[in-house]
């Protein structure tokens, strides 16, 4: 039994919701409102996850708190293909990016959106210094045969913990208008299969015809 | 190098975005002089360069879905077609034809040396550039056009300068020459791209790349400890005036457009292929599925043809004529005497017989030639995913045209040939079925069969809203002895119909033109609102439940059965 502590307007919780849809896990949500109704600070909360935060994954009896902590569990536990976490130290250094956008293109949507506190142009400007250098990465990664952020034919836990924030960064004022690669990778992202959309995250047009 | 905002304007086409940046079924977001722009190939490799804009509550349309024929908004679903940018759906009016002033704007496109361009005025000096190319990875500065091609001037070697925005120079450190344009992506933010002879390897790709990133952040560096120019501020321009004002409403039958068959040939038994391409410009206006146009034949006459379109497909018309046993001329003038390479005069599509696509399930019963319309309209259907049952019936295979096309659309084709009139009743019924909720059909064939059809749709429970048809022509004998008074309320007019004339004629004696087109009750196109008194209608375009309901009618056959009428016109 998978149960996800859940804000349905938190990036990364939309992290461990499309991996949960993608490999197909049944599961059930808890719905908390942590803002404005900050759910999160009740008691009955604190006592599963000290630190107050979300998402919050029970699995079995297992808790795993955050996103990639979650995205990680999920693929050891249910991806039989292994596929989706492989033996690369470059899934290490994405999932650092994966922090480093949250804390900067995460920090800039919740700042806009919620008004939480944040130095806006600072977090935007480190989100712009990031996304440059995945453009940069995707780019590349097209001459070279690569659709991913990791080598390989196949999308990994590195792409799912990378997306949310990058494809909510307009809502934190990051135009993405510069960088038609993540543009591109937003796409293929968007079309694997098992794919869930949120509050601003549209579905790509579908392109299984060919 | 101070040519200022509408300088840059007139100047050029410039580069927005490289050949590869449109793979298949994506929408980039461009830029250019301020204006933004979304940018997207259809599957028939056609670029379009469009205001990123949509027309309804103005979302961009750069996040918008790309179907390989249309471009549909994320927001309400408005469906722009390929090449014209006119609507072509209104998803919160499933049952109406969009109106043809709905037309995004687009600019000029062209794709040449592994770059797209565009420009904001059509008439600048297109780009004096080879045909291919490759380009390298685009590198977005945020500074203003001119410092950046003064910075690649100032580290470069052996320049060619390209005015307004672009040289062919060696950058220090590259790996190689190179011919670099700045595209003025808006007053403080330009893209470099870079374009070479043939595809380099990754190395050297890399190379470029490195060079140019640190060009970047110098010049940034420098555009920082500068006042920077605040950013242009876009022009949202009025369609234009072709597009705003409503000829629609105000000519009979003209015919605005000038065509020239590309293609005749034999289709089926009895049915001429003809397919009908612009004589001046690139594409035909937009057209919805179920949308048909007036040709004007040499010798006179005028005949409705319904588009067999697919959407999108705006480089002709094809449309398919039956030889009439008892031809009044027009098909007969249309398969002995038309030739490819002639030109004929044909009016705008009008659509009368638009086509939902909220149904859960549609039914096209189509009879011989009768396909035409629903042909386009299955086409739209699978286009968008929706599922739909196709019925095709003829009297033999080979009377049957666009037998490939039907191949295309898949499973949901039934061909039915040779039936007796008791079997094609029998097929239709199973056809049909009971209605269900949300489920549509559409009728299209000769007389007989489609009296059956909606005959047997009405004893199966199907509601007249629900049973969509078009005859091709008006069988019954108009009965014009009547006379009587018509008044327009809207042109305070009060006219006098005698025996042996049509409203439509006595209102065209009298200076009110209205739009018509087959003249004879089964198009669709005079349909008029009715304010006040009773309609002897004589028409074949409304249904039982519009004739009962008395509020509108066709003009150009139907009459009063009292003595006076009022209409809104």
């Amino acid at each position: 039994m998978v149960t996800l502590y859940d804000f349905e307007l938190s990036a990364s919780c939309y992290a461990v919701r499309l991996m949960l849809s993608i490999l197909g896990v049944d599961y059930e949500t808890v719905s908390l409102d942590i803002y404005p109704g900050a759910d999160n600070q009740a008691q009955w909360f604190l006592a599963l996850n000290p630190e107050g935060t979300l998402p919050v994954l029970v699995d079995d009896g297992t808790v795993v708190c955050s996103a990639i902590p979650g995205v990680q569990h999920l693929a050891a536990r249910h991806d039989a293909s292994g596929r989706w976490n492989p033996a690369n130290e470059a899934v290490g250094e994405w999932l650092a990016v994966a922090r480093a956008l949250s804390a900067s293109a995460g920090v800039a949507r919740t700042g806009v959106a919620f008004g939480w506190d944040a130095d806006l142009l600072a977090a935007q400007a480190l989100a712009h210094g990031l996304l440059r250098q995945l453009d940069e990465h995707l780019w590349f990664g097209e001459r070279e045969g690569r659709d991913w952020l990791v080598a390989g034919d196949h999308p990994s836990i590195a792409d799912i913990a990378v997306f949310p924030d990058v494809v909510l960064s307009e809502e934190g004022g990051v135009s993405r208008q510069d960088y038609p690669a993540i543009r591109r990778w937003l796409d293929r992202v968007r079309r694997i299969p098992g794919f869930v959309v949120m509050s601003g995250v549209f579905p790509a047009s579908p392109a299984h015809t060919r | 190098m101070a040519l200022g905002v509408e300088g840059l304007r007139q100047a050029a086409w410039y580069p927005v975005a490289s050949s590869d940046d449109l793979p298949f079924r994506h929408v980039y977001h461009g830029q250019l002089l301020g204006q933004e722009l979304a940018i997207w190939r259809a599957d028939d490799g056609h670029v379009n360069v469009w205001e990123n804009r949509c027309l309804h509550r103005g979302v961009r349309l750069s996040i918008g879905i790309n179907d390989g024929a249309e471009l549909k908004c994320q927001y309400h679903g408005w469906r722009y077609a390929n090449r014209t940018a006119g609507c072509t759906y209104i998803p919160a009016h499933p049952a109406d034809a969009p109106a043809r002033r709905i037309t995004n704007r687009t600019y000029p496109v062209k794709e040449r040396f592994g770059l797209v361009w565009s420009a904001l005025t059509p008439e600048a000096p297109e780009p004096e550039v080879a045909e291919r190319g490759f380009a390298l990875r685009p590198i977005p500065v945020n500074a203003t056009p001119e410092m950046v091609l003064a910075a690649l001037v100032r580290r470069g070697s052996a320049v060619t300068e390209l005015r307004p925005l672009g040289v062919v120079l060696m950058l220090k450190g590259a790996p190689g020459r190179a011919t670099y344009f700045v595209q003025p992506v808006d007053a403080a933010r330009a893209v470099i791209r870079g374009v070479v002879e043939t595809a380099p390897d990754i190395a050297t790709l890399r190379g470029f790349n490195a060079v140019l990133s640190v060009l970047r952040d110098e010049v940034e560096a420098e555009a920082r400890r500068g006042a920077l120019p605040e950013p242009i501020v876009p022009r949202y321009e009025p369609v234009s005036v072709e597009l705003a004002t409503m000829p629609d409403l105000v000519i009979g039958r003209q015919a605005k457009l000038r065509v020239v068959v590309k293609r005749r040939w034999q289709a089926a038994i009895d049915v001429t292929g003809l397919e009908l391409a612009p004589l001046s410009g690139a594409h035909l206006p937009t057209f919805q599925p179920g949308a048909h146009i007036d040709l004007h034949l040499p010798n006179g006459l005028v005949r409705q043809y319904s588009i067999t379109n697919g959407p999108g497909e705006l480089t002709s018309y094809t449309i398919a004529v039956k030889r009439e046993a008892e031809s009044r001329g027009g098909s007969a003038a249309i398969a002995d005497a038309l030739r490819d390479g002639d030109v004929l005069a044909v009016s705008e599509p009008r659509n009368n017989f638009p086509l939902r696509r909220d149904a859960v399930r549609t039914t096209f019963i189509a009879g011989g030639i009768g396909l035409t319309p629903l042909l386009s309209m299955a086409k739209a259907l699978k286009r968008q995913g929706l599922g739909f049952d196709f019925h095709a019936f003829a009297r033999s295979e080979g009377h049957l045209p666009f037998g490939e096309d039907l191949d295309a659309l898949g499973d949901g084709v039934t061909r039915h040939f040779g039936l007796s009139p008791a079997a094609t009743a029998q097929a239709i019924r199973e056809a049909l079925g009971p209605h269900g909720f949300a489920r549509h059909a559409y009728i299209c064939g000769p007389g007989p069969m489609l009296e059956l059809a909606r005959g047997l749709a009405a004893a199966l429970g199907w509601p007249d809203e629900a049973v969509h048809y078009e005859y091709f022509r008006n069988d019954h004998e108009i009965d014009r002895r009547s006379s009587f008074t018509v008044e327009l309320a809207r042109s305070a007019l009060s006219l006098t119909v005698p025996a042996g004339k049509s409203i439509l004629e006595v209102m065209r004696e009298n200076g009110v033109d209205a739009p018509s087109s087959c003249e004879q009750g089964a198009c669709g196109t005079c349909l008029t609102r009715v304010l006040e008194g009773e309609i002897d209608h004589q028409d074949v375009y409304l249904n039982a439940t519009e004739k009962a309901a008395g509020n509108v009618m066709m003009t150009c056959v139907s009459r009063a059965i009292s003595a006076r009428l009022v209409l809104d016109i």
